[in-house]
């Protein structure tokens, strides 16, 4: 069984078409990383997976089940925009109130679970007020994760975190789907990190699917290429222009080569050609790049 | 993995929530504190005006300060004692020594304990708009489906405060009138039981006008300016009728009367806040 099928969604804002026709398969387990461009419709799709707006059209089901369903919906946790909490209240007492709201039993213990998941337990007596960005993005995502939710929607969770912390919610997350019965669901614009988790892609563009993948075949689609390094930059990104159609110079200085090719062919026609090649690697894009170039290609 | 949860949980964890942040706000006891010593302030100082003569600079005409005659013009009114009519003889007693106890509009027609039904418009204002400014519906909403919950659980809340709300100020008053020395003569045809009944009412005509703020906030959402203007303006229309419905000599189908109103208001309106909500975003 999927856990998220939405089938020909559509939301309008106005005269605007925030999310147009929209396909989604969210297998279970899967940790379903959810990319786009500012403004693509990603917020939307997940603020309407959530119930908090109404849809224009099209169904969603969560396991199955309409998403209006109130026992499919106790099973969510959601982290969307910010925590939402009061902020003149402690972060204990914003747990709280969310553990009352799930009907939690022994609702501090799992409270004080959760904080320690996300290494908060230390700051549970703070005003939620005076917690910095992180830690209240940290408080967010403990929210999400009371009462063991079986399906977690989380929209840009990495956002202020500082390295522990995105390291801790990577094995938050690997943890929560080992069983196989739970998915999430996160979009996010640090693709390097979603690439570390995601079992699963999904690329929104316009309010429109415009590729859905798994991990492996992501992998499979990523082209690879020969990255290399010389004295004279110049003279080596010009003698490969003329024999390769696509060379481009990396943010590291590499010069790269994506068309078939091996290395041995590369050294031995620049050496040809009076150049020393000092570092050569094959190497294959990230999902970073492949999400540019597919932009760019819509483009 | 479906659970099925009954109404009376979903309903009773969500009150849970909503009077835990209800008790943990200091917006509710600086509200509890006004209803408290407003009527205490307010009986003191015209009780030491009482009698004070004030000459009008232009005319030189001179005006008498009146104080309260009794403790329950804070209270409530009798009814008004039109010229010849029933009413007139009904409450010829209560008329006598108690004249500002009918529908004169004087400072203790306007500003009685029917002030607190424009009070728990600004408490169920602020605490409805909280919920949405802080995404605090956020989360409850991706929880819960049924609007109807919400609703619900807001009309009680806000039921519950103004309720303490009435009892306070009921208190203030007693409080107020052993300070001055007012009388607590029961006159006409008041009596202990009609007070409780007058009481009675007032909290359950609560039901008539909590539900209508209810609506606007949901409607208002985040906008908490825009809450608080269509609630006092809503609650101003109803207002005048607060007295009419709840007199000092009430009986029970005062009683009736304000349970009835109550019920059809907060089924009516509540129903109107559930579409809003369903149909309308939540963040």
């Amino acid at each position: 069984m999927n856990a998220v099928e939405i089938k020909n969604l559509s939301k309008n804002f106005g005269a605007k078409q925030a999310v147009c026709g929209l396909q989604m398969t969210v297998p279970q387990g899967a940790i379903y990383g959810f990319i786009g461009e500012n403004g693509s419709g990603k917020s939307t799709t997940e603020k309407m997976i959530c119930g908090l707006i109404p849809t224009n059209g099209g169904s969603i089901k969560l396991y199955g089940k309409d998403y209006t369903d109130a026992g499919i919906r106790s099973e969510l946790g959601v982290l969307i925009e910010s925590p939402g909490c009061f902020p003149g209240l402690t972060v204990f007492d914003n747990m709280m109130l969310q553990a009352a709201n799930l009907s939690i039993k022994n609702a501090e213990e799992e409270v004080i679970r959760v904080l320690k998941l996300v290494r908060m337990e230390g700051a549970a007596g703070n005003k939620y007020k005076n917690c910095s960005l992180g830690m209240k993005q940290r408080v967010g995502i403990a929210m999400a994760l009371l009462g063991d939710p079986t399906l977690l929607v989380l929209d840009e969770p990495l956002n202020g975190l500082d390295a522990d912390g995105m390291r801790i919610m990577r094995e938050v997350f690997l943890d929560m789907i080992k069983d196989g019965k739970r998915s999430i669901i996160v979009s996010s614009h640090l693709l390097g990190e979603l690439q570390k988790v995601a079992t699963h892609y999904g690329i929104i563009r316009h309010g429109k699917m415009i590729v859905e993948m798994t991990a492996e075949q992501l992998d499979a689609s990523c082209r690879t290429y020969v990255a290399l390094q010389s004295k004279d930059k110049n003279r080596t990104r010009m003698l490969l222009g003329c024999k390769y159609s696509r060379v481009e110079e990396d943010e590291a200085g590499y010069i790269r080569v994506y068309d078939m090719t091996t290395p041995e062919e590369i050294v031995t026609y620049l050496y040809e050609n009076g150049i020393c090649v000092s570092e050569i690697k094959t190497d294959k894009i990230g999902l970073e790049e492949y999400y540019i170039d597919l932009m760019k290609e819509g483009r | 993995m479906e659970k099925k949860i009954s109404l009376a949980a979903r309903t009773g964890s969500m009150l849970k929530v909503d009077m835990r942040r209800m008790l943990r706000s200091r917006l509710f006891y600086i509200i509890i504190a006004c209803a408290l010593f407003i009527p205490v302030v307010m009986i003191v100082m015209l009780t030491m005006m009482d009698g004070t003569v004030s000459v009008n600079p232009q005319t030189g005409e001179e005006s008498v300060m009146e104080g309260p005659d009794s403790i329950w013009q804070s209270i409530g009114t009798l009814p008004v004692a039109f010229e010849g009519s029933e009413a007139e003889n009904a409450s010829a007693d209560a008329a006598d020594g108690m004249a500002a106890m009918g529908a004169g509009m004087d400072v203790m027609a306007m500003c009685n304990i029917n002030m607190m039904f424009m009070g728990v418009a600004v408490f169920i204002c602020l605490f409805i708009s909280e919920d949405f400014r802080s995404g605090y519906a956020k989360n409850l909403f991706t929880v819960r489906a049924k609007k109807g919950d919400y609703v619900i659980s807001k009309t009680i809340t806000g039921f519950i405060c103004g309720a303490v709300m009435l009892i306070m100020y009921f208190v203030g008053s007693m409080l107020a009138g052993a300070i001055s020395g007012l009388p607590f003569d029961l006159v006409g045809d008041m009596s202990a039981l009609s007070v409780v009944m007058c009481m009675i009412s007032k909290i359950l005509l609560m039901l008539v006008f909590i539900p209508i703020f209810v609506c606007i906030s949901v409607a208002a959402k985040q906008k908490a300016w825009l809450a608080l203007c269509g609630s006092l303006g809503a609650g101003m229309l109803l207002f005048m009728m607060v007295g009419m419905i709840t007199p000092l000599n009430a009986t029970p189908v005062h009683v009736l009367l304000t349970a009835a109103g109550g019920a059809m208001f907060s089924f009516g309106l509540g129903a109107i806040s559930k579409v809003i909500l369903k149909k309308t975003s939540l963040v």
